[in-house]
């Protein structure tokens, strides 16, 4: 009767529960969107969204600059508000477009967040991205009042530079490594923004230094000479301060600085030091 | 409020490309007097918007409207930016938004 029609493995597809023959294939491009760097956030504009491809198979997935688009952050004005006990819909226009957004009030928190919503107010918003029956909606996680509005302007660079870089990564991977659809590293985009500040405050760390850190430059400049790399030994660290026209004291400072670093070392005694880079 | 069509960010220089069409500006309001407000674009020139309530001076003003000639918009919707506005960022998404990256936004 029942048994004859029911196929428990295709009713419960996708339902989490039951593993579905798909999955089970070993395909490439399945199996790199379960990745978790398809998991970064995207900042994006409502046209670009729109225009989002469809990711063959999975009727819930885009893509936007060869990676998978699932949450996403958008700056834009409320439209068409409509408030209910259980959940609040609007629409968000960021100028590109617009797009249908959706949120739903659990707590009291939640229901604190949206009252401060009002129409034609600016807003930053946290959300996924959903497509059903070919309408794409954002299931809106955060939605933020903007204070402050060079948010505006800095949202729309954000875009820029992250369509940016998808973009040129993926022609960078060329046309053979067509296999692998997604990028390596698709979050990186974001990372990519605090290895930049990393090196920054790297790099102002030794501003701060100021003088000492031309010291070090000037004892590893004297320790790279050949002159300097004639003896095994390398040079005495008075020899050093003589011919640098520095106290010890500052000097010391500035070759324990390098020797940390590895840019020079110690050799038969703790006074002779050579560069690493003359081996 | 008809938002519809997208509203493509302008200075006034790119202002006369979009004649008749949907844009958003900033200005920065040098005159008003409720009727016409006279401000000045990202790029540093003179700007006329129709259908503004009275706005304080010096204020930054966002305004989404038509774009009736290269140097005046009918205003539909305005948000007050404040007294303080990064207009040279403003000014080069606007540039980034026409040029570039047009299609990201239009």
């Amino acid at each position: 009767m029942y048994g004859s029609e029911f196929d428990g493995s295709a009713a419960f597809s996708g339902g989490g529960f039951m593993p579905s023959q798909a999955t089970q294939a070993p395909d490439p491009s399945f199996s790199t969107s379960k990745n978790r760097d398809s998991q970064s956030l995207l900042p994006l504009t409502v046209k670009q969204i729109n225009e989002a491809l469809l990711t063959s198979d999975d009727k819930s997935n885009f893509s936007i600059d060869g990676v998978e688009v699932n949450n996403v952050t958008l700056v834009g004005r409320v439209c068409n508000r409509t408030g209910r006990v259980t959940d609040v819909t609007f629409l968000l226009d960021d100028g590109t477009g617009r797009i249908e957004c959706n949120k739903w009030v659990q707590e009291f928190v939640d229901s604190n967040e949206v009252e401060g919503i009002l129409e034609g107010m600016y807003v930053r918003i946290h959300g996924h991205l959903k497509g059903f029956l070919g309408k794409r909606s954002l299931n809106v996680f955060s939605i933020r009042p903007i204070t402050d509005f060079n948010e505006i302007a800095s949202h729309f660079i954000d875009c820029i530079y992250v369509h940016l870089y998808n973009s040129r990564l993926r022609k960078l991977q060329g046309v053979g490594v067509t296999t692998q659809p997604q990028m390596p590293n698709p979050s990186s985009t974001p990372m990519m923004g605090h290895q930049a500040t990393s090196v920054n405050q790297l790099s102002s760390q030794y501003g701060n230094v100021g003088g000492q850190k031309n010291i070090e430059q000037m004892v590893l400049d004297f320790l790279q000479l050949p002159a300097s790399n004639a003896d095994e030994k390398g040079v005495h660290r008075d020899f050093i301060a003589q011919q640098l026209r520095v106290s010890v004291d500052k000097l010391m400072l500035a070759i324990q600085n390098l020797v940390e670093e590895g840019m020079i070392y110690s050799t038969t005694d703790d006074f002779h030091f050579k560069s690493t880079i003359n081996g | 409020m008809d938002t519809s069509s997208p509203s493509v960010f302008v200075n006034a220089e790119l202002l006369r490309v979009h004649i008749g069409k949907k844009v958003r500006a900033v200005v920065h309001v040098i005159q008003s007097d409720g009727e016409i407000t006279t401000g000045k674009s990202t790029d540093e020139h003179q700007l006329i918007v129709k259908g503004l309530p009275h706005v304080s001076l010096m204020s930054y003003v966002e305004v989404i409207g038509i774009a009736e000639s290269d140097q005046s918009i009918r205003a539909e919707t305005w948000t007050n930016f404040g007294n303080t506005f990064d207009t040279q960022s403003y000014n080069q998404v606007c540039q980034l938004a026409n040029g570039e990256f047009k299609g990201l936004f239009l």
